[in-house]
C-alpha cells in the first residue's frame, strides 16, 4: 500500500499539508500523487480565485503548510495569487511550478522571497526535496 | 521646420543597374520626391522593372531625361565618364547633377542602410521568436510533465485499474502535443513560401489568433469576429501573418490578458478594411507621434527591439497599403489596416537588399 494513503481521507497527515494550484487537472493528479506518496497532505485548486477561497474556508488558514503554484492561469493568475499569498499568509512558504523555462521570472520571484522556481516536467526527486525545504522554512516561521 | 511645408523635389535618375535600383528603391518613399524617370541603355535592367511597378517613366534614350525641364536633380550612377559630358551639354541650364564620387558616396549610404535595417529586422523577427518558442515551451510541457510522471506512476503500480487511469492520461497529453506540433508545422511551412500569391485574410486573421495564442498569455481574452465577405490580397503569405500576428500580440499584451480582442473586416471603394480592436491600457498620445518610429518601444529591454510596428507599416506600404492607429489612454487602442482588394495589386518583382524576408 502506498505511503500517505490516510491522507487523502482528510485530517492533517504526518509531514504537512500542501495546496497544488494548478488549472491542469492531471498536472494537479500527478503533483498529489507524488506528495501523497512522501507523506503530504493535498488540496488543490485550479486557480488563484479558488486558492485564495480554498484557504479561508472557514478552515484555520495556519494549518496550511506550503503553497505550490502555477503562474499562468485563468482569473486570478499565479502572479497575482502569489502576491496575495505573500501579503496575507507571509508564513507560509510558496513554489512556483510553471512550465516557463525563465531565467529572469525565476530570478524575481526567489527575490521576493520563494523557496524554489521549478519548471515541468519536475523530477520527483527535485518535487520532494522542495517541499522539504518548504516544510524547514515553515518549521523557522512558526517559531 | 516643418517638413510638410517642404518643395518638392523632381528628380531623374540615370543608370538603373545596381546603384540606379538602390537609390530607386531610397527614393520612392521619400515623401517630397518625385521620381520623374529612371534610364538605362539596357533595356532589361532592374531598376526599370521596378520604376515600371511603381508606374515610374522608364525613357528609352537617357537624352529624354537629361533635357526633360521637368528635372530639378538629376542623379548620375553610370560613372561613364562620356555621360558626364553629354549631361553637361544638353541638360537645362537649372537642372541640378550629382555625379561621379558624389553619387557614389549616396549610393554607399543607402546599401549600407538597407543592410542595416535588413539585419533589424531579421532581430525582430528572432525576438519574436523568443517569446513565440516560450510560449510552446510551456504548452508542452505541461502535458510532458503528465506523461513522464504518469509513467513512473505506472511502473510503481500493480493495481491494473490504476494503470489504466494512468494510460488513458498519458494518451491524452501525447494528444495534445501532437496537436501543438501540427500548429507549428503549419505555421513554418508558411513562412518558407516564396512569392506573392492569392491571401484570403480572414483564414490569415484566424491563423494569426493561434500563433499568438503561443505567445501570449489568452485565458481571459474573449475574441469577437466581424468578418465581412472573402477579402483576398495578393500578397506574401508569410508577411499577412506576420502583420496580424504582430498587431495581436500587441493588442493581448496591452490587455494584459483580460479583455476583448474584435476584428473587423470589410470593403469599401477597392480598399479592404481590417481593424483590430483592444480594450487594453491604450497608448498616450504623446507615445502616438513615436510609435511608427523604428526602435520606439514601452517593453523592457530585450523583450522587444521596438521594430515591430515600424516593420508592419514598412510591409503594407510596399503592398500599397497603409496603417493607422486610434487610441484612448484606459480605453484601448485599434489598428485600422488597408489593403488594396485584388486584383489591382500586381506582384512584387525580386529586389535584392528589400525588407522582404528570406
Amino acid at each position: 500500500m502506498p505511503e500517505g494513503t490516510a491522507a487523502m481521507f482528510g485530517g492533517h497527515s504526518t509531514n504537512g499539508r500542501v495546496l497544488v494550484v494548478d488549472d491542469e487537472t492531471d498536472v494537479r493528479k500527478v503533483v498529489r500523487m507524488t506528495l501523497e506518496k512522501s507523506g503530504y497532505d493535498v488540496i488543490e485548486a485550479e486557480d488563484g480565485e479558488q486558492a485564495i477561497q480554498e484557504i479561508n474556508k472557514g478552515e484555520n488558514p495556519l494549518m496550511l503548510d506550503c503553497i505550490i503554484s502555477d503562474i499562468r492561469m485563468p482569473k486570478i493568475n499565479g502572479v497575482e495569487a502569489i502576491n496575495y499569498f505573500k501579503q496575507n499568509y507571509p508564513h507560509v512558504p510558496l513554489i512556483v511550478l510553471t512550465g516557463f523555462p525563465d531565467t529572469e521570472m525565476a530570478t524575481g520571484f526567489m527575490k521576493q522571497g520563494i523557496v524554489d522556481y521549478l519548471v515541468k516536467p519536475v523530477e520527483k526527486q527535485k518535487l520532494t526535496t522542495a517541499v522539504a525545504k518548504a516544510m524547514e522554512q515553515r518549521e523557522i516561521n512558526r517559531l | 521646420m516643418d517638413p510638410s511645408k517642404l518643395a518638392i523635389t523632381t528628380v531623374g535618375i540615370i543608370g538603373a543597374g545596381q546603384g540606379g535600383t538602390a537609390m530607386l528603391e531610397a527614393l520612392v518613399n521619400l515623401p517630397h520626391v518625385r521620381l520623374v524617370g529612371i534610364t538605362d541603355r539596357n533595356p532589361r535592367a532592374l531598376g526599370l522593372k521596378i520604376a515600371t511597378y511603381h508606374q515610374i517613366p522608364t525613357p528609352l534614350h537617357p537624352l529624354e531625361l537629361i533635357q526633360n525641364p521637368q528635372v530639378q536633380l538629376l542623379i548620375d550612377v553610370t560613372g561613364d565618364p562620356s555621360m558626364a559630358s553629354t549631361i553637361v551639354r544638353y541638360k537645362p541650364q537649372q537642372t541640378e547633377v550629382l555625379e561621379g564620387a558624389g553619387a557614389k558616396v549616396l549610393w554607399d549610404f543607402i546599401q549600407q542602410s538597407t543592410m542595416i535595417q535588413a539585419q533589424l529586422f531579421q532581430a525582430e523577427k528572432l525576438a519574436g521568436f523568443g517569446t513565440f518558442a516560450s510560449g510552446i515551451a510551456h504548452d508542452i510541457n505541461n502535458p510532458l510533465y503528465v506523461i513522464l510522471a504518469m509513467a513512473e506512476n505506472i511502473q510503481e503500480e500493480s493495481d491494473r485499474e490504476n494503470i489504466c487511469q494512468y494510460a488513458v492520461s498519458i494518451h491524452e497529453a501525447a494528444q495534445r502535443i501532437h496537436a501543438i506540433s501540427k500548429n507549428i508545422t503549419q505555421y513554418a511551412r508558411a513562412s518558407q513560401t516564396q512569392g506573392a500569391v492569392t491571401v484570403d485574410l480572414h483564414a490569415k486573421l484566424d491563423e494569426a489568433l493561434t500563433i499568438a495564442r503561443f505567445a501570449t498569455k489568452f485565458h481571459e481574452i474573449t475574441i469577437q469576429k466581424h468578418y465581412q465577405g472573402t477579402p483576398q490580397v495578393f500578397a506574401k503569405p508569410e508577411e499577412v501573418l506576420q502583420i496580424f500576428v504582430n498587431l495581436m500580440t500587441n493588442a493581448i499584451h496591452a490587455m494584459e490578458g483580460k479583455g476583448h480582442l474584435v476584428l473587423t473586416t470589410g470593403q469599401q471603394n477597392g480598399l479592404t478594411h481590417v481593424s483590430i480592436t483592444d480594450t487594453g491600457c491604450g497608448i498616450p498620445s504623446e507615445n502616438l507621434q513615436k510609435i511608427f518610429d523604428p526602435f520606439f518601444t514601452t517593453k523592457a529591454h530585450g523583450m522587444g527591439t521596438g521594430l515591430g510596428l515600424y516593420n508592419v507599416r514598412t510591409i503594407l506600404r510596399k503592398y500599397h497599403g497603409d496603417l493607422t492607429i486610434e487610441s484612448e489612454v484606459g480605453k484601448g487602442t485599434t489598428f485600422h489596416l488597408i489593403f488594396p482588394s485584388t486584383p489591382s495589386i500586381e506582384p512584387v518583382p525580386h529586389v535584392p537588399n528589400s525588407l522582404s524576408s528570406h
